[in-house]
């Protein structure tokens, strides 16, 4: 699903150079659930970034389902985030002026997509997540947990492969987060690949691997090993 | 772009529409004065620049004023026509009683009948000499110019008859309800017969204002003293010269008078016109100034709206918009904001237009320039809000992933 080999990614100023991913290499299969953690300023938001196709790199390769995605043009990066990628951001990043259904249509609108099909894969998402009866309400009379339900709804609208999830329960108290964390899991058991962007390790053992980012670069990772799905928290806390 | 792409960005614009309510009131002021203000100066304009049907260019003329006693009125102007036509590159030169488009001037009313019934017609007349249609540059159409023998001499009483007159097309159709008006009669107000022999194809008179500024007669009389007016026509291109040559030697060649005024006919014709001109350069200019006003409401507020909507617009990037989908927002958004502005606009300029009209007596507003407007406040709107709709687009998507 995401193959990225020999990354690099430096940023530069007048007066330092940061490498803020050096010989970063990462693979991730189709239908896998892989947590990335590391401490600040390791390089995770960069690895988001450039797995979401959100900034470029410097040297290395990155295919993305197949498509290698170096040298792509602006527009072909976003048509390809468009139907590849779903994005959860830590603070939910709903459009504050829209209702909720206008919300989940936003990168289906990009797609070109017929009215039908959108109002079929909108109603389809918000009953999903479980709120199908508030569609019709804007992000502020939601309460967070609800608030990030309904970007998981925007990130599955347009049935994307591949889910980046980044720190999706940091702005969430314990049982919100644990709702939106049952959720991916869900999502993940009906074949969406998830990478799941955190600093909190007790929401990385969720995942089915976990990676540890330091320096830029993988430090840790657990081989993919299907079916070996840890039981939630208590047991992914022994293992 | 469909109903269907409109609506989300119209129901996001009616949630938080302050600015953008604003900006369309401004947008509705803008179109209602720029309409009627280009409207007013479009007709100034066209009244400024109405065929004169006098040879502007290349007239002067000379304003002599006898004074003391000994001064012989009747040498000075024979003597002063006899320099002043031997110069070469004078065309013709005239005493006149007046100067055409200058503000001053005389008239009178003539009628169709003896009996002096009914209204008359009013004519704006100048007395003038066998040189008068050539000085004054006008096209005869009909009949003949004065000879020099039908001349009458000066009549300070104004109670004299006039056997004859040239008159305008203008004048003859308001006259006998023709052009041929060569052989007709007309009569002054004690029932004296007065016969057009000329007619000429067009002149204005002496008052820029007045509806019926090409009413005009000339008469064969010597215009009487001590003041004098001369009317001198030169070939194209040495107006100028011969007007200092003209001023040198008349000042100079009688010490009875002097020259008060040596000034080319389009000083005249532009000082009747200076409140026209004026308001209409001051019409474009509260035009121009309104129009930036508006541009540079209308690009702050699309510049306020692309620095509040960052994350939006990362956000946006993020999740699949390319970046001419990001310019293609902000400038359906503009547009929106601008078709409300030119909605309300167009109702007020409407009323603007029928107000003055009412209070002026202003030709109604043209829809032409309403719709010239309308287009004018769209693209100007869509021209202020294009560079910050290009600076969106240059929006990163990574700065959806940034935390505040």
């Amino acid at each position: 699903m995401l193959a990225m080999r020999h990354i690099s990614k430096v940023f530069r100023t007048d007066l330092i150079e940061t490498h803020a991913l050096r010989d970063f290499s990462l693979e991730v299969a189709e239908g896998e659930f892989v947590a990335v953690t590391g401490p600040s300023g390791s390089g995770k938001t960069t690895f988001l970034n450039v797995a979401g196709l959100l900034e470029g790199f410097d040297s290395g390769t990155y295919l993305l389902d197949g498509v290698d995605t170096s040298g792509l043009a602006d527009d072909a990066r976003s048509r390809l985030r468009n139907e590849k990628i779903g994005f959860i951001f830590q603070s939910f990043n709903l459009i504050p002026d829209l209702d909720i259904f206008d919300n989940v249509d936003v990168p289906l609108r990009y797609r070109r997509m017929k009215a039908a099909e959108r109002r079929e894969r909108i109603a389809s998402a918000l009953d999903l997540v479980g709120l199908a009866s508030r569609a019709h309400h804007l992000p502020s009379q939601l309460s967070g947990g609800q608030q990030q339900r309904v970007a998981i709804a925007r990130a599955i609208a347009g049935d994307p492969k591949f889910l980046l999830a980044d720190e999706p329960t940091g702005n969430l108290d314990s049982l919100m987060a644990r709702q939106v964390m049952d959720l991916l899991e869900q999502i993940n058991e009906m074949g969406t690949t998830i990478v799941l962007v955190t600093h909190d390790p007790e929401l990385a053992r969720r995942a089915q691997r976990n990676v540890q980012i330091v320096d830029g670069q993988v430090s840790d990772f657990r081989p993919y090993e299907p079916h070996a799905r840890p039981a939630p928290m208590a047991a992914a806390a022994t293992a | 772009m469909n109903v269907q792409e409109i609506r989300p960005i119209l129901s996001a614009l009616l949630r938080n529409r302050t600015g953008a309510v604003l900006v369309a009131l401004q947008v509705a002021i803008a179109l209602a004065v720029l309409v009627n203000a280009v409207y007013v100066v479009k007709q100034r304009v066209d009244k400024i620049g109405r065929p004169t049907g006098i040879d502007v260019e290349n007239i002067f003329v000379v304003t002599s004023a006898g004074f003391g006693a000994g001064y012989d009125h009747s040498a000075t102007v024979r003597d002063d026509l006899a320099w002043l036509r031997g110069l070469p590159g004078v065309r013709a030169a005239a005493l006149s009683s007046g100067v055409p488009l200058s503000g001053g001037g005389s008239s009178n009313t003539v009628y169709k009948t003896p009996e002096v019934k009914g209204e008359g017609t009013p004519v704006n007349y100048f007395l003038v000499d066998e040189q008068g249609v050539d000085a004054l540059g006008t096209r005869l159409v009909a009949g003949r110019a004065f000879r020099a023998d039908e001349i009458l001499p000066e009549d300070p009483t104004y109670h004299e008859p006039m056997p004859s007159m040239i008159v305008t097309r203008a004048l003859a159709r308001a006259l006998f309800g023709t052009d041929d008006a060569v052989g007709k009669v007309g009569y002054d107000g004690l029932g004296r017969p007065i016969t057009v022999i000329g007619v000429i194809d067009h002149m204005q008179g002496s008052w820029v204002d007045w509806d019926k500024l090409d009413y005009v007669g000339l008469l064969p009389r010597r215009a009487f003293g001590p003041r004098a007016t001369y009317l001198v026509r030169t070939a194209p291109g040495q107006r100028d010269a011969l007007m200092k040559l003209a001023e040198g030697h008349l000042s100079a060649s009688n010490p009875k008078r002097m020259i008060q005024h040596v000034r080319a006919l389009d000083y005249y014709r532009d000082r009747s016109y200076r409140s026209d001109r004026n308001m209409a350069i001051f019409l474009v200019v509260v035009t121009v100034l309104l129009a930036c006003v508006t541009a540079l409401g209308i690009f702050a507020l699309a510049t306020f709206n692309v620095s509040v909507r960052t994350r939006q617009i990362g956000t946006r990037r993020a999740v699949g918009a390319r970046r001419a989908d990001v310019v293609r927002y902000f400038m359906v958004e503009n547009w929106l904001i601008t078709t409300a502005g030119v909605l309300l606009g167009a109702a007020l300029a409407l009323a603007v237009g029928y107000s003055l009209s009412r209070a002026y007596q202003l030709p109604r507003l043209d829809l032409y320039y309403l719709v010239g407007g309308v287009v004018a406040l769209w693209a100007l709107g869509q021209a202020a809000a294009w560079q910050p709709a290009r600076r969106a687009a240059r929006i990163s998507p990574a700065v959806a992933t940034r935390t505040v």
